[in-house]
């Protein structure tokens, strides 16, 4: 029921070729969560509660708009029960990050940015976004290693 | 003299002690200060350096360039697999021209030649042209022919990056050395600070000696006042007694005229002589006291045969007391003393005078010589009325005098010279009286040996 809602939002929002992306798999949760492995679409990301996040980045000028989900709400719509979720990106880039970041920090799983989907081309389908200008302590090395973009594999431990 | 004040010359000096600290305070805090900045600059570097991995950037583009070639010219390659490593060379290569990237590359003159390499790349969109072999074959050759570019760009970012880290090692070097000055100057400050202090506590306490000793010289002239009082008291009778014992005898003699006979003349002169002595010996005694108030009493020890002190100190008490009876013993021959014979002679003097003066005339006075404990000691004892325990606590305090003795002769001043005089040659006069039969008081001295003689 929810992914049909999610996908007539999504229908009603993106374009053809978005139709085309809308239907593929983006983002797959695996691990220790309940009924793994959990698949998402852009549709049904876009029907988690959708947050903005405005922070600069160590990669680009300004301060972008971000646009998506909080990674706590991703977790908790799977039910995941773990410590460290480790991040693969579409370039085999893997890296653990400790699950209370989401707690502590309003942490975005971008999906698009000042306005514009984030594609596979760019930083795309989903970046991992730090809220950098609201915590000093964010602007660390240790922290800026956890910004993974192109993710497509969340595995849970 | 006046009470000094405590206050008031202590909150007046504090500039004048604590003053001079607060420039070197400041010697020693803006070093620290300087040091702080520049070690928090060297921190603020080192973040911002930190973030440039262009070299790692750069790197992950040749690589997905290759990874596009090798996986384009492979035959069992989905085209999805082609479309994925495409997408992965465009997004690296849209970092790359992202803002910082963009600049970093335009600095080595390289920002046109990745902005040619993705139009490129763009020409050969397989979303765009569709799959086919000969796209597969143009996307392969031309990942192989960009990598000397690709290569390149990364050299020159190798070398940019060394060359910067090279400089910033220098900075740091140098940064370094001015921290490690400023560190020091601050610890030599803070040397000088603690110095200061230290000598400001120092001249503080000295102060406070000062004012002690000028509290214990008060003290001393309180006492002397007092003394002075004291002393008048003495005067008008002591002194006064005498002389007029004199002046009366004078008068009868003078009265007499003619008549006066040669029994009359020596009568008078007895008297006469008997207080000129009484005179003598006060003034002996307050002048001996005077000096050792003063401090004036030299003492000079030496090896003293008791029994010869005790003999000639007898000898003069005999003559103002001739009809009494002095009884001399020892517990043995040749007793030693290392002491002034002078002093002991005086203290002596003074003791057989007040056992004299206080026993009824009927009744003997014992002199004890004895050893013990290293020490030779000598005791003057009389069968006098004693002295009470209330009062046994005084006799020894200046210008006391017993409740029943006021109307004796006396200054009140031996017993208290007595004891001074012993303590100057390292001996003591201790008391013994039992109230109704008597009182011991014996004159202690440290014992000589026949080698010191």
């Amino acid at each position: 029921m929810r992914a049909l809602v999610a996908g007539i939002i999504a229908l009603t929002i993106l374009s053809g070729r978005g139709m085309a992306l809308a239907d593929a798999v983006v983002l797959t949760v695996t691990g220790d969560v309940k009924d793994a492995p959990v698949t998402f679409t852009r549709a049904e990301l876009a029907a988690l509660p959708q947050h903005r996040l405005s922070t600069s980045t160590t990669v680009t000028d300004g301060v972008p708009v971000f646009e998506g989900f909080l990674m706590r709400d991703l977790l908790g719509a799977v039910g995941a029960e773990g410590e460290t979720v480790t991040a693969v990106a579409l370039n085999d880039y893997s890296i653990q990050i400790p699950i209370s970041d989401f707690e502590r920090f309003d942490v975005l799983g971008a999906v698009a940015m000042d306005g514009e989907s984030l594609t596979p081309r760019d930083k795309g389908p989903i970046w991992i976004v730090y809220p950098r200008d609201d915590h000093p302590e964010l602007q660390d090395m240790r922290y800026e290693t956890r910004w993974v973009w192109q993710l497509h594999t969340l595995d849970v431990q | 003299m006046s009470a000094p004040s405590a206050a008031a010359p202590r909150g007046g000096s504090w500039m004048a002690l604590y003053g001079p600290l607060l420039p070197l305070l400041a010697i020693c805090l803006v070093p620290l200060a300087f040091a702080l900045t520049r070690t928090a600059a060297i921190e603020r570097d080192m973040r911002i350096a930190a973030t440039e991995n262009m070299l790692w950037v750069v790197s992950q583009t040749q690589m997905e360039m290759l990874n596009l070639a090798v996986t384009a010219m492979s035959p069992d390659q989905t085209e999805d697999d082609i479309a994925h490593r495409y997408d992965m060379v465009l997004s690296r290569l849209a970092l790359l021209q992202d803002g910082p990237q963009r600049r970093y590359l335009a600095e080595l003159g390289h920002e046109v030649t990745v902005g040619q390499i993705e139009r490129e790349l763009r020409r050969l969109d397989p979303v765009a042209r569709g799959h086919s072999d000969e796209l597969h074959d143009a996307l392969s050759g031309l990942g192989l022919d960009l990598q000397p570019q690709l290569k390149r760009i990364a050299t020159d970012v190798m070398t940019a990056e060394w060359t910067a880290a090279a400089e910033r090692l220098d900075d740091y070097r140098s940064m370094q050395r001015t921290v490690v000055l400023a560190v020091g100057s601050a610890l030599v400050a803070a040397l000088v600070i603690s110095w200061l202090l230290l000598r400001n506590q120092r001249r503080l306490h000295r102060a406070e000696m000062m004012q002690v000793r000028a509290n214990v010289m008060l003290e001393r002239e309180r006492n002397t006042s007092a003394w002075y009082k004291d002393f008048a008291a003495l005067v008008s009778h002591e002194i006064r007694t005498p002389l007029t014992l004199i002046d009366s005898a004078m008068h009868r003699l003078l009265r007499k005229g003619e008549t006066v006979t040669a029994h009359d003349v020596a009568e008078r002169h007895a008297v006469i002589h008997d207080a000129v002595l009484r005179l003598t010996r006060v003034v002996e005694t307050v002048l001996m006291a005077g000096r050792v108030d003063e401090e004036a009493v030299e003492s000079r020890l030496a090896p003293e045969n008791l029994s010869a002190l005790a003999e000639k100190a007898i000898a003069d008490a005999q003559r103002h007391y001739p009809d009494r009876e002095i009884i001399l013993s020892s517990s043995a021959t040749g007793l030693l003393a290392q002491c002034d014979r002078h002093l002991v002679g005086h203290i002596l003097g003074n003791l057989l005078s007040n056992a004299l003066k206080y026993s009824p005339p009927d009744t003997p006075v014992e002199l004890r010589l004895f050893a013990q404990g290293g020490r030779v000691a000598c005791a003057v004892g009389d069968r006098g009325p004693g002295i009470t325990p209330a009062e046994q606590d005084h006799v020894f305090e200046r210008f006391y005098r017993g409740r029943d003795q006021m109307t004796k002769p006396g200054t009140g001043l031996g017993l208290a010279l007595s004891r001074e005089l012993a303590s100057l040659q390292g001996g003591e006069v201790t008391m013994e009286s039992w109230p109704g039969r008597g009182s011991l008081f014996t004159l202690w001295l440290p014992a000589a040996t026949r080698h010191d003689a």
